[in-house]
């Protein structure tokens, strides 16, 4: 082979290679990226059982019920709809009704949204950016600051 | 003026930073030689290294030949690249580089500097002398010996009908329930927190509020300011004649030196018109039953000279911005309620001024000034 | 004397345009007096922002609620330590930190660049004076330390309470100087550019910038997780968030600038490769500063954020990014390019190794951006969490880690694959018996854990092997390889160490993912919980006062096996008044390598608690394995032949069979 075959060669197999990893990250993107919803967003989603999706909105009010243990229920709202969620563990410092927070976890069978993980964000004006701009594009909710 | 000495300082420091090298002859060595000097380096390191055995000889040899043929190319390239320039621009440049220093941060400077705020520590404000610092810093000096011995009861009970008399009716509730819990129950405390209450609610008298009042007067059956506010909570209810007997008898029972004659006289003469009595206790500019009553507390000296002050700046204020029929009607109130006839006379005078006589502001006034007993003269 | 730190701040302004455009058009002209400018305004410029830093500082000490900023990131009964460290947990004073340690570069170059040829260092500190200038006009203009608030308060707003801790004070000073040590590469990267030509002492000062911005970086990373795992209360160490996504992609392509800038020094090969890399290396970091400042990615630890900033610093990226890769292209091709060598070699490897760690931060970067992208375009919202980064980060590192022992044994130019593979087969048949008894022996064991364990250890036995060989251990009589191991180049520990820790951390990653045992239950006092072997006894709540906060505190004992507590383990609430915050204190045993996790969740009213309890074995590797790669480094940047600058032994390559040369 002559330097600039090799070289080619080089490149080509450099190449080759980013194809791989661009190909597999697309891949990943399509089937590990999870959504974002509202619960008023969920009448026209099609989510297929045990999907992923993170979904935001307000803790109901006097929605909040400690289970046996360390299950709790509660009910995230975007004062459309709301939706009942079903955790298990310690909720987030910040977790209290009214605040903004974020689920991630799929429907169950019994259309119960079954949450293994919950977001608070640790700031006391905490409003997750997502559901800060759903609500405010549904006029629901205003920046109280400015 | 300290500190324009010192940023004079720091300018000149600046500029000489730039000015002294301009002035400077520069070393005019060639810029090759670092280089050169790199590969020295190199060719050391290489005999270094075979001396002490790391590499062998041969490899020495090698790595010899090949820092040498580097450094035969770098002879062949064009190393220098002066293109000297005019030595007008140059030195144009170097004038403008000196100049830009002080003319830009002193013109930046002021624009978005503050160079009459002196700095402010803490510790020096809040070991200024009591006369010389504000509420705030008082009631801030307050809170945090509170925060430090959180069981002082002593101290809740002194900053609750502050708090309540500044319009923080929340922090109120809290001092007077604290105050309550720590050191007993009393008439005026549990009468403050059912204030308090009312305060936080926009001024009605709540459920929660009644309970207090009631508490109170349970513990001292004359307490005035209980039997107001119970009488308010009548009116707010509709019950305005029941509410005219109470505050009526209140009056009758009082003292004719009494802070709260006047009051409950005026109310007494809303109720009777047939108004609801304005609640003044919402915390709006002017003295208000808040005010008055925390002067209750108070020497006589500091109480009127407060309340004056109090009058006073609402009277400021409605000088630079008339157009406040509310307002007017608080001064006039406030300097009749003072028993300073005349000056409320000036009032109500300017305030026909301002509002117009025959707007419904205007009528307004006239129903006040008439109730108060003031001239309503063309 | 507030109104001296922001009239010094502003004097730096001036000082850094001055140090922008006077040094760069003396280096167009050659005029030497011009260049000479340089370096005496960028130690001043760096000496006004160190007082004004200072006065800052002051001001946050002395509780001075006369400056927004101090009031509303400060409370006079905030303990001392943090009214100092508050003075960078906010945004502003962290942009003042940010340009403090960009001029303190500047001034080291203006310093110690008396060996650089004239033109080079005007050029670089010209462009360190574009930096500078930038960032202090963003300062100026949109998040001013000094703006004052007349009449001042009397109490500040506090701190927010999960930045009033150590490890939130350390973390991002240190990864300032990693983000902001990559500046100086950047800048000596443009510098070249602007002339079109690489010196010899380009090649000789990059290394060192690169090696010891990385050490920072490294530290603040690791600082970064540390803190994450025991201030959030979730046990995690790593959460692929964006923010730390933001600081992990410059690390990424500053550990691929660091080993091809070896090439470079070496070999003076792929000359242009490096000065792209790093480029993209400050790029990242632009962009990383970018991410966190501007509040564009929801994260679970970014402050609080201003879309003008966001803006504004957009535009800074914009313009350093594209205006040093516009450079690139049209001067990319004048530069000459470097030596060749055979793909199978050391320089092969740095390839290899520079290949699959770009490729690798550009999956990061693409899982980081990927959800601004789909929402500006599709107004939809996606979040790429663990499970992306799983999928593609994972693979991408994988085949890295298998070959990183490979590297440090090929030799320059001509490699022999197979002769270095006999070399490796102690290690490798080490860490296939790691495999097997971790499979067989462990309960619970996976095989990817079986795997992972392995490949720790093929790693960390690699990077032994490496330094064994190399001092002739078992070839030459053992006084002669101790003597030989001593006088090895400093460069070579500090890859072993660096590759060694590398191997720790791994096996601390493998041993939380595939070994940690959690349990979430409410417990009454006296109950004991049983988990891995540890019989943990809560004792009870109790309320407790600190200087801002209230807190109440569930004690543990960890129970021998006789029954008796032998050790305390205290976890808490707290409350932060001020604020109205409450915040989890974990409660962390350590236990040899691994840790005791208790973290404390509600009350259930008849003072039981809901408690969550994690078993995290050889979880301390992991950062243990980053402050080994930080000595790696370090150990690296004291070789002395780096001071001297000269590239070391270049034992020229002709296909040299011993490996003993850095």
């Amino acid at each position: 082979m002559t330097r600039k075959q090799k070289r080619l060669s080089v490149i080509a197999g450099a190449l080759a290679f980013l194809g791989a990893a661009t190909a597999l990250t697309f891949y990943a993107l399509g089937q590990k990226a999870s959504y974002f919803y509202m619960p008023g967003d969920l009448q026209t989603a099609t989510l297929e059982p045990g999907q992923r999706i993170r979904l935001g909105g307000l803790v109901e009010n006097g929605s909040i019920v400690r289970g046996q243990g360390t299950q709790v229920e509660f009910g995230v709202t975007d004062s459309e709809k709301a939706v009942k969620v079903r955790y298990t563990g310690i909720l987030p410092d910040l977790f209290r009704e009214g605040q903004g927070v974020i689920t991630e976890g799929s429907f169950g069978s019994d259309g119960e949204f079954v949450a293994d993980s919950v977001l608070a964000k640790h700031d006391e004006n905490y409003m997750p950016k997502e559901v800060a701009d759903s609500m405010k594009a549904k006029g629901i909710w205003q920046e109280t600051t400015q | 003026m300290l500190f324009w000495v010192i940023a004079a300082v720091l300018t000149l420091g600046a500029s000489l930073a730039v000015l002294l090298p301009l002035t400077r002859q520069a070393e005019g060595e060639a810029d090759n030689s670092h280089d050169l000097e790199v590969y020295r380096d190199q060719l050391g390191e290489v005999d270094k290294d075979a001396a002490r055995g790391l590499i062998a000889p041969s490899d020495a040899d090698l790595a010899r030949a090949e820092i040498a043929r580097r450094i035969i190319k770098f002879d062949a390239e064009d190393a220098p690249r002066s293109k000297g320039g005019s030595q007008l621009a140059s030195r144009l440049v170097g004038v403008v580089a000196v100049l830009a220093i002080p003319v830009l941060s002193w013109s930046v400077y002021t624009v978005i500097g503050s160079p009459d705020v002196p700095s402010q520590p803490l510790s020096a404000r809040l070991s200024q002398k009591p006369a010389d610092t504000s509420i705030d810093e008082l009631i801030a000096r307050a809170e945090a010996h509170l925060v430090a011995n959180p069981s002082d009861g002593r101290g809740w009970d002194v900053l609750a009908p502050v708090y309540l008399r500044m319009g923080r009716a929340d922090d109120a509730i809290t001092a007077y329930r604290n105050a309550i819990r720590i050191e007993g129950t009393t008439a005026a405390r549990e009468a403050g927190l059912g204030e308090a209450i009312a305060g936080s609610s926009g001024g009605i008298v709540t459920a929660d509020a009644r309970m207090a009042f009631e508490a109170s007067l349970k513990l001292e059956p004359a307490n005035p300011k209980a039997r107001y506010f119970l009488a308010l909570a009548l009116a707010q209810e509709g019950k305005l004649a029941e509410a005219a007997i109470v505050w009526r008898q209140l009056s009758d029972s009082l003292p004719p030196d009494s802070p709260w004659r006047p009051v409950t006289e005026q109310a007494v003469a809303q109720a009777e018109g047939r108004t609801a009595p304005a609640n003044e206790m919402a915390g709006g500019p002017g003295p208000n039953q808040g005010d008055i009553d925390a002067a209750a507390s108070m020497s006589a000296g500091d109480r009127t000279a407060m309340i004056e002050g109090m009058v006073a700046t609402l009277d400021e204020k409605l000088r630079q911005n008339p157009r406040d029929p509310e307002g007017w009607l608080r001064l006039v109130r406030s300097y009749q309620v003072l028993g300073k006839t005349d000056l409320a006379q000036d009032a109500l005078g300017r305030a026909y001024a301002a509002l117009g006589r025959d707007s419904e502001d205007g009528r307004k006034l006239t129903e006040l000034a008439g109730s108060l007993g003031l001239k309503v003269t063309e | 004397m507030v109104e001296m730190g922001h009239f010094a701040l502003i004097l730096a302004l001036a000082l850094s345009l001055v140090q922008s455009l006077v040094p760069l058009y003396g280096a167009h002209k050659g005029d030497a007096r011009l260049m000479a400018v340089g370096g005496p305004v960028t130690v001043t410029g760096f000496a006004m922002i160190a007082l004004s830093f200072a006065v800052l500082t002051m001001a946050y000490v002395q509780s001075d609620f006369s400056l927004v900023n101090v009031w509303e990131n400060s409370h006079s009964l905030k303990p001392m330590i943090y009214k100092i460290t508050g003075t960078w947990g906010n945004h502003e004073g962290s942009m003042l930190l940010w340009v403090l340690i960009l001029s303190f570069f500047g001034a080291l170059v203006a310093a110690f660049g008396g060996n650089l040829p004239a033109t080079l260092r005007a050029n670089v500190l010209a462009v360190q004076g574009w930096v500078g200038t930038a960032f202090l006009l963003f300062i100026l203009i949109t998040s001013n330390p000094f703006a004052r608030l007349v009449p001042a308060p009397i109490e500040g707003k506090d701190l927010n309470p999960i930045l009033q801790d150590m490890g939130l004070a350390i973390h991002p000073p240190l990864l300032y100087l990693g983000y902001v040590g990559f500046s100086v590469c950047f800048s000596f990267a443009v510098a070249a550019l602007i002339e079109g030509r690489i010196d010899a002492a380009w090649a000789r000062w990059v290394r060192p910038w690169t090696l010891a911005a990385w050490v920072f970086l490294t530290g603040g990373i690791a600082m970064g997780s540390y803190w994450a795992y025991y201030e959030l209360g979730w046990g995690g160490f790593w959460f692929w968030d964006p923010v730390e996504n933001a600081s992990f992609m410059p690390w990424l392509a500053g550990t691929a600038l660091l080993h091809s800038a070896i090439v470079m020094e070496k070999r003076s090969a792929l000359k242009i490769w490096t000065l792209l890399l790093a480029i993209l290396t400050f790029s990242l970091s632009l962009l990383g500063t970018f991410l966190v400042r501007s509040g564009v990615l929801t994260s679970v630890h970014a402050f609080a954020s201003d879309p003008s900033r966001g803006v504004f610093i957009l535009c800074i990226l914009t313009l350093f990014i594209g205006g040093s890769l516009a450079l690139f292209a049209l001067r990319a091709s004048t530069l000459t390019a470097g030596g060749i060598f055979h793909p199978i070699s050391r320089e092969g490897a740095l390839v290899l190794n520079n290949l699959f760690l770009t490729t690798a931060t550009a999956t990061v970067l693409i899982g980081t951006l990927y959800p601004l992208v789909v929402e500006a375009l599709f107004g939809e919202k996606i979040s790429v969490g663990e499970p992306f980064f799983n999928l593609t980060f994972g693979p991408l590192m994988i085949p890295l880690l298998v070959v990183v022992p490979f590297g440090p044994l090929l030799a320059w130019k001509r490699g022999d694959v197979t002769a270095v593979a006999q070399r490796l087969m102690f290690a490798f048949g080490a860490a296939l018996l790691v495999v097997l008894v971790t499979y067989l022996f462990i309960d619970g064991a996976s095989v990817f854990a079986a795997l992972g364990a392995g490949l720790a250890a093929w790693l960390v036995l690699g990077a032994l092997t490496d330094l064994a060989l190399k001092a002739g251990i078992g070839n030459v009589a053992p006084k002669v390889a101790l003597s030989r191991f001593l006088g090895l180049p400093r460069s070579v520990f500090g890859t072993s160490l660096a590759h060694l820790g590398l191997g720790l951390t791994l096996l601390g990653i493998v041993g939380v993912l595939s070994f940690q045992k959690e349990a979430i239950l409410v417990m009454k006092p006296g109950q004991v919980l049983e988990i891995s072997g540890h019989q943990l006894r809560f004792n009870g709540l109790s309320p407790m006062r600190g200087p801002n906060f209230t807190e109440d505190q569930g004690r543990f004992s960890l129970l021998g096996a006789n029954g008796q507590p032998f050790a305390e383990i205290v976890s808490s609430k707290r409350f932060y008044p001020v604020r109205q915050m409450p915040t989890t204190e974990a409660g962390i045993k350590t236990m040899g390598l691994s840790q005791l996790y208790v973290s404390l969740g509600d009350e259930t009213g008849d003072g039981s608690v809901v408690v969550r309890v994690w078993w995290k074995p050889l979880v301390t590797l992991i950062w243990g394995g980053t402050l080994v790669m930080m000595l790696g480094g370090f150990v690296s940047l004291l070789d002395r032949r780096l001071r001297v600058g000269a590239p070391a032994r270049r034992k020229s390559g002709q296909a040299k069979p011993s490996p003993v040369a850095a």
